[in-house]
């Protein structure tokens, strides 16, 4: 299955679920952003580029299955990925719990973000305090199925090879040897 | 081979990605159809397995509701208890007071009660965590539907289709902050623009209706017809706060007659085109029945 086959299987599972299974698990009326989590693991697996190109398809099928003005979903995924790429081999890469920190602000930011845009654009706005309680929810909810998730999206990204390698040792640099 | 890792920062992919974003939302803006279509066609895709989706998590749901809000359910009940007495009283008062109960029934000479409907079941909120004050039902364009129509209960009003897909619609409600609807007062015959109150639950008439007309608490608000893309005396709510207290803007809340809370089924009204000035919607309820 080539690179392309493999992404675009993601997107559209990954739309699927979120327009069914998630649908339907809510907690406080809030449900899982699997595609803002896609997106920004796109970013963090894949690098800048790749993760932005990724997470704007991504947008695009939010906002179709959810029924927003196509491109909101899109103007903000695409940057996170990017951001989410660039932090990630400059911060946060190989300590666990600060990288399931910088999930969570991601996953909050991208939903006040994707608000906002949306409030540009004539989408009722949610501001104030149900705001928070959204992003906080939608966050807290997208952490727990973030682990399958990323395990998913770096197949997907990178064809289920190691991301870096030390060429010192001999081994990736998640503790994997790279054969 | 491993694969290569890039590490720069992507600037002109990323600047044309957002430049594509933002052209898509403007020509979507402009409604450029083909896009609707996109989107439609994505989700009628889907909507089998949302179907699928839909049954299969029925129960669990159901389980998990009450589970959940065992409180609200009771609290719900309480109230439906203390709703049906209320109705009852009100029925005996109507039944020994025959001018009242020829006002009361003058009050629900509704128009719409003889229009072609489609009965459709409510499914829930659509997908993600912004579309608040819209709900889901079960019927679309296979079934006769049409962005626009009105939705409404035995009670009134409840809100008008905003997007329509094959097998599936989004309804606006009339608490929704973007939503519009001409509305006429039955007691003053004042008519106005009144658009949905978001959390407060109630729609506010803020345009149209003069300063200095008289409008009291409990006064029957229906939709006005004319140019609007309703039709004339659906019943809408009664006023609950007839403001006044500015001599500049006057807003007027309205409670709406149908209850927006634990419904499952709505009637579509199989209305499109709009509708010609009738009138006769400016004379007394009682000189119309004449």
């Amino acid at each position: 299955m080539t690179g392309r086959f493999r992404v675009l299987a993601l997107l559209l599972t990954a739309a699927v679920l979120q327009a069914t299974l998630f649908d339907e698990i809510r907690l406080d009326g809030v449900s899982v952003e699997c595609l803002l989590l896609v997106s920004v693991l796109a970013g963090f697996h894949g690098g800048p580029e790749r993760g932005a190109t990724v997470a704007f398809l991504a947008g695009l099928l939010h906002d179709s299955v959810g029924s927003t003005p196509l491109g909101v979903h899109a103007l903000v995924y695409a940057p996170m990925a990017a951001m989410a790429g660039h932090l990630s081999v400059r911060l946060v890469e190989g300590a666990r719990a600060l990288t399931m920190a910088g999930l969570v602000g991601a996953v909050m930011v991208g939903v006040t973000a994707a608000a906002s845009v949306g409030a540009l654009f004539g989408l009722h706005p949610v501001s104030g305090f149900d705001l928070v309680t959204t992003a906080v929810i939608a966050a807290l909810s997208t952490l727990v199925i973030a682990g399958p998730t990323s395990r998913v999206v770096r197949w997907a990204v990178t064809g289920g090879l190691p991301v870096d390698i030390s060429l010192t040792e001999g081994h990736a640099a998640d503790g994997s040897l790279d054969r | 081979m491993a694969a290569p890792r890039p590490t720069g920062v992507p600037r002109s992919t990323l600047l044309i990605l957002i430049a594509a974003a933002l052209t898509l939302l403007t020509l979507q803006y402009r409604g450029v159809e083909p896009l609707g279509a996109f989107q439609r066609g994505v989700r009628d895709v889907i909507e089998p397995l949302r179907t699928v989706s839909d049954r299969v998590a029925s129960p669990a749901r159901s389980a998990w509701n009450g589970l959940l809000n065992y409180d609200d359910l009771r609290a719900e009940n309480e109230r439906l208890a203390v709703e049906l007495a209320r109705m009852r009283g009100r029925r005996l008062s109507a039944e020994a007071d025959e001018e009242l109960l020829e006002r009361l029934l003058g009050e629900v000479d509704i128009g719409f009660a003889d229009l072609d409907t489609v009965v459709v079941r409510i499914l829930g909120t659509p997908p993600g965590n912004f579309a608040t004050h819209t709900i889901e039902v079960d019927k679309g364009t296979d079934d006769g539907l049409a962005e626009g129509m009105p939705v409404v209960t035995g009670a009134g009003l409840v809100g008008r289709l905003e997007s329509v897909d094959r097998a599936r619609s989004t309804v606006r409600l009339i608490t929704h902050p973007e939503f519009r609807v001409g509305v006429r007062l039955v007691g003053s015959q004042d008519e106005g623009l009144a658009h949905g109150g978001g959390r407060t639950g109630f729609l506010v008439i803020d345009a149209g209706v003069r300063a200095d007309a008289i409008v009291g608490a409990g006064e029957v608000v229906v939709t006005s017809g004319g140019r609007s893309r309703f039709p004339a005396d659906i019943p809408v709510g009664r006023v609950l706060d007839p403001g006044g207290g500015s001599d500049f803007q006057r807003e007027i809340v309205v409670e709406p007659s149908a209850s927006l809370e634990n419904l499952s089924f709505l009637n579509v009204l199989l209305v499109t085109k709009e509708r010609t000035f009738d009138p006769s919607v400016l004379l007394d309820p009682g000189e119309r029945s004449r």
